[in-house]
């Protein structure tokens, strides 16, 4: 079948009204050198000379911890939608992520100096999907939110005047009060320090 | 003009036209730690109350043991995007700036730390 040129026009505007490619990059953080880590009991002073103030820190029984972190997290959906015609019932997505990251661990000792650290990196498939969706959009296909939150410290006051009793009582097993251990971002309430808060 | 020529010129002239956006989000505590605050900052010498009074409350208080640790945090996201309807991106940049402040039992000072990005020293 041929189509007629004087279509074509219309063909493209109405491909481009229907579709649209959306990239999102979020980088958070600054990179970490791990060539030189600090070598154990080098001093505190030394280690935040050397790395800065930590982005996490937590009491522990043998002293502190802390950890300092950087994200670097891509996100790719492509959809068609009704949406730009005046018609918000009809859209099809394809979405993914893709995560990279690192994060540097450190132990110290009552003296504040270095008992162990530990650095790790990692580039990996963050999830995503595949969605019809006829009347409305119910549903993303690539879910960052666990990942892009604020840092703990801001909601550090306000974790403590919780009022309601069982908040209160778990606050002692919360990982962001500082006190009790500390957990990487988008950690499942499932497992570690988490999983001893009741719900 | 050729009708079609039209469609296409200004079909060209709508992606041409597309949206920018640029944006951003402050969270934390009024960055107070710059070199010329701190350097009134002495260790084994300034207290607790010295600390406050130049930074103002912390973020966080952290108890190890006999000692405290004061944390400060302020974080700052850029955002810039461009908007085409038919292609979208959007780049988001967020670093933190920090300071540490650590106290022995009698409220002095033993050790700090502190770390501003350019953009947040004025």
């Amino acid at each position: 079948m041929k189509v007629s040129t004087t279509r074509i026009p219309y063909l493209l505007l109405t491909c481009w009204l229907l579709t649209g490619c959306s990239q999102w990059r979020y980088d958070m953080g600054v990179p970490i050198s791990s060539n030189n880590l600090p070598a154990q009991k080098t001093p505190l002073n030394e280690v935040l000379q050397l790395l800065g103030p930590p982005l996490r820190m937590s009491a522990s029984d043998t002293g502190f911890i802390m950890a300092w972190e950087h994200w670097d997290i891509r996100e790719n959906s492509i959809g068609i939608t009704l949406g730009a015609l005046g018609a918000d019932f009809f859209s099809a997505d394809w979405g993914e992520m893709r995560v990279k990251g690192e994060f540097l661990l450190m132990t110290f000792d009552h003296r504040h100096l270095l008992t162990s650290a530990t650095h790790s990196d990692w580039d990996n498939d963050g999830g995503g999907g595949q969605a019809i969706q006829p009347f409305f959009s119910f549903i993303s296909v690539v879910d960052v939110e666990d990942l892009i939150g604020p840092m703990p410290q801001h909601d550090w006051g306000s974790l403590l005047l919780q009022a309601d009793l069982p908040s209160a009582l778990n606050s002692g097993s919360n990982s962001d009060t500082g006190q009790e251990g500390l957990q990487q971002r988008a950690t499942p309430k499932a497992v570690g320090q988490q999983s001893l808060e009741m719900d | 003009m050729h009708k079609s020529t039209l469609l296409i010129a200004l079909a060209v002239c709508a992606s041409l036209l597309g949206a920018c956006a640029q944006f951003e989000s402050k969270r934390g505590v009024e960055v107070n730690w710059q070199d010329t605050v701190t350097d009134e900052l002495v260790n084994g010498t300034s207290t607790r109350k010295d600390v406050l009074t130049l930074l103002g409350p912390p973020s966080q208080v952290i108890a190890l043991g006999d000692e405290t640790a004061l944390y400060y945090l302020f974080e700052h996201s850029e955002g810039e995007g461009l908007i085409l309807i038919v292609y979208n991106r959007m780049r988001i940049n967020t670093r933190y700036d920090r300071a540490i402040f650590f106290f022995d039992e009698h409220d002095t000072l033993t050790e700090f730390a502190t770390r501003l990005y350019p953009a947040d020293e004025s």
